[in-house]
């Protein structure tokens, strides 16, 4: 692999996107304007008010929604334009997904959640089994892989959705406010597993409206009404 | 095999809906199973040939509907004569009577020629058939068998003994000139029955000159519409048709189908007419409830579908493609009707094996429609889950996951 590419190339490169909700009478611009780059490797916060358009983002940058103009690149590949199908394989290869309901599949085990995103990348079945496996293991839920989502607590679940979005290691670790419906004590804790992810390489984008889980980032992106106001290192950490 | 179990995980977590969701489809697979294999059943068992016919015997008609043209005696000995692989041709004529010794007893008489004697293969207890000269000059003799004769005098021993016979007011003496031996259990039963005294409900069988009818009891002439054969054996199809066409060639009537060989083949022909007017009935039957069950499935699908719809959006943000997503809800929607297919097959099976019991009849169940009942089952489910499958393939992500 060519180092110098990876350097040069920034991981996610979005330029000038905008989003507009029901075009016309009732207009929403959700996102006015946006520019971004994140490189491979960072840990970014993107911080803003409620409806100030960070969801938004996220389902820019997670592929899950098309931007009304502007484009995106993640890793060179223009990903804004592509058709469902095309955004499916690029979810599937480059992001994993945390959310703030964990958003498991209730009729599921935790092993089988885990074993989703690697049965639609057609991962055949004994190494499916071994990396479901191991990522369950790594979030500590090893002992829980058969149980339902309804069997175990919040913070189990946010674990198992963590073990989900790294069982096919993508490159960006992607959170919508991965511990907005959490305890203090369980927050805690996945943030301490998203800061060993972060550790090992992962690019983090982590998004939320709470300051103190936005500081734990090297770099915190502030966005209101639709536009990004501030980007900047985070202070508070040397690095 | 993921989206089996998954489907099979989907289908029984809501038994009772699933169930009710079924049953159309079992309905209409459990008639269409019924109506083919009793259809079959009766096929096979129609198509014994006239070899299998009790007795032997073949018996031609004339259709009086289609024409006033009749067969005289010389006919049939012409008949008889010309074609060698028949033993006998004789007429066919019956009337009921009252005969009397000491007692009246309920008589069928049948009236023939000297051929008629090949009606009867366990040979003589006594005396021996009418001769030529009784039919001639129409002598007043009959033959009977021994139960028969237990029925009308008491006793088996009864050769050289006269009686009454009285067929629509017209008596005469007749002299039994033989007896024909029965079957000893069939005797047996008879003696019971005749000691008893019991004998209502019986009739005593005589077999007399047809000339002694025609002109003694002055019941019609030598005028035929229907006479019956005694083929060789093993030579019953060929023979009646050579018989029939012959008549034809004799009453010149070739081609009018107004001669009619009256066996199996025909009743055959009526059974399959009423058996396809019952076909079309359950047939319908079978394709309503097929309709009603497929748009069962289709609103069973749709529901899922919306109570699904998070999951879908998760699905979906995890990297499933529209086919997937498609293809899973196209594997339930198959599932559930193919299982109440198979519900419905055994169900059919059960329901046709009664009737045919009750019927008589042997249903058959061949492999092709099983085949069809699986293809049937999973066309329905395809067809029917299409339009909820698609819906739930192309939802957008991000409005599926906001979906509850
Ligand atoms: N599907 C939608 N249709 C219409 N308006 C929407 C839709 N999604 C979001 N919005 C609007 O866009 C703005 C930004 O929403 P969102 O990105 O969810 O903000 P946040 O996540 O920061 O709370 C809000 O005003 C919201 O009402
Ligand atoms: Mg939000």
């Amino acid at each position: 692999m060519d180092t110098q590419t990876q350097k040069t190339t920034a991981l996610v490169q979005v330029t000038d996107i905008s989003k507009i909700y029901n075009p016309g009478e009732n207009e929403v611009r959700a996102l006015d304007h946006v520019s971004l780059t994140i490189n491979e490797g960072e840990f970014v916060a993107i911080i803003g008010q409620s409806g100030s358009g960070k969801s938004t983002l996220m389902n820019m940058l997670g592929c899950l929604d098309t931007p009304t103009s502007g484009t995106y690149m993640l890793h060179g590949v223009d990903v804004s334009h592509m058709t469902d199908d095309e955004q499916s394989d690029v979810r599937n290869r480059e992001i994993g997904f945390i959310f703030q309901g964990f958003n498991l599949i209730q009729s599921l085990t935790a092993f089988e959640n885990v074993e989703l995103p690697l049965i639609y990348r057609k991962v055949p079945r004994r190494q499916r089994h071994q990396l479901a496996k191991a990522a369950l293991e790594k979030v500590g839920l090893g002992k829980r892989m058969d149980h339902k989502p309804g069997e175990l607590s919040g913070g189990q679940q946010q674990r198992v959705a963590i073990a989900r979005a790294i069982a096919q290691a993508p490159p960006i670790l992607l959170a919508d406010e991965p511990t907005g419906n959490l305890d203090s004590a369980s927050s805690r804790d996945i943030m301490n597993v998203i800061h060993s992810l972060y550790e090992e390489g992962r690019t983090v984008i982590i998004i939320t409206h709470d300051p103190g889980i936005a500081a734990q980032a090297k770099r915190i992106i502030t966005i209101s009404d639709g536009h990004i106001i501030d980007d900047k290192i985070n202070p508070s950490i040397e690095e | 095999m993921e989206y089996i179990k998954s489907s099979w995980k989907n289908i029984t977590m809501n038994k009772a809906r699933t169930v009710l969701t079924m049953l159309g489809i079992i309905i209409g697979i459990s008639s269409v199973i019924a109506i083919l294999s009793i259809g079959n059943g009766l096929k096979s068992d129609l198509t014994g040939s006239l070899d299998d016919m009790v007795g032997g015997a073949v018996t031609i008609n004339i259709n009086t509907k289609k024409t006033p043209k009749t067969l005289k005696n010389d006919d049939l000995m012409v008949i008889a004569d010309a074609i060698p692989i028949i033993r006998g041709v004789t007429p066919n004529v019956t009337q009921y009577g009252i005969s009397y010794y000491r007692r009246e007893m309920g008589t069928r008489i049948f009236g023939g020629n000297t051929s008629s004697a090949c009606e009867f293969d366990k040979g003589f207890y006594s005396g021996k058939y009418y001769t030529q000269d009784d039919v001639d000059s129409g002598n007043d003799v009959c033959v009977m068998s021994q139960t028969s004769a237990l029925l009308i005098f008491g006793s088996t021993d009864v050769q050289g003994l006269q009686f009454e016979l009285t067929i629509n007011e017209t008596t005469r003496i007749l002299t039994v000139v033989g007896v024909v031996r029965s079957d000893e259990a069939e005797l047996e039963r008879f003696r019971e029955i005749v000691k008893s005294g019991d004998i209502d409900y019986f009739y005593a069988d005589i077999y007399v000159p047809y000339s002694l009818l025609s002109d003694k009891y002055n019941l019609g002439k030598d005028e035929f519409t229907s006479f019956q054969i005694y083929p060789m054996p093993g030579q019953a199809d060929e023979a009646a048709a050579k018989a029939k066409t012959l008549a034809e060639n004799i009453l010149d009537l070739r081609g009018q189908g107004a001669v009619a060989i009256q066996s199996y083949a025909s009743l055959m022909e009526m059974y399959a007419n009423v058996l396809d007017s019952v076909t079309m009935v359950i047939a319908l039957v079978a394709a309503i409830s097929l309709l009603v069950g497929g748009i069962g499935v289709m609103n069973i699908m749709t529901v899922t579908v919306t109570e699904r719809t998070r999951e879908i959006g998760i699905r979906k943000s995890l990297g499933a493609r529209t086919s997937s997503i498609l293809f899973q809800f196209l594997v339930e929607s198959s599932m559930i009707s193919l299982f109440a297919g198979f519900i419905g097959m055994i169900l059919g099976f059960v329901f046709s094996s009664v009737l045919g019991k009750l019927a008589e009849i042997q249903a058959v169940v061949h492999a092709s429609d099983v085949a069809m009942v699986v293809a049937i089952s999973v066309f329905v489910g395809i067809f029917f889950g299409i339009y909820p499958a698609r819906r739930a393939a192309t939802l957008n992500p991000v409005d599926a996951l906001r979906a509850e």
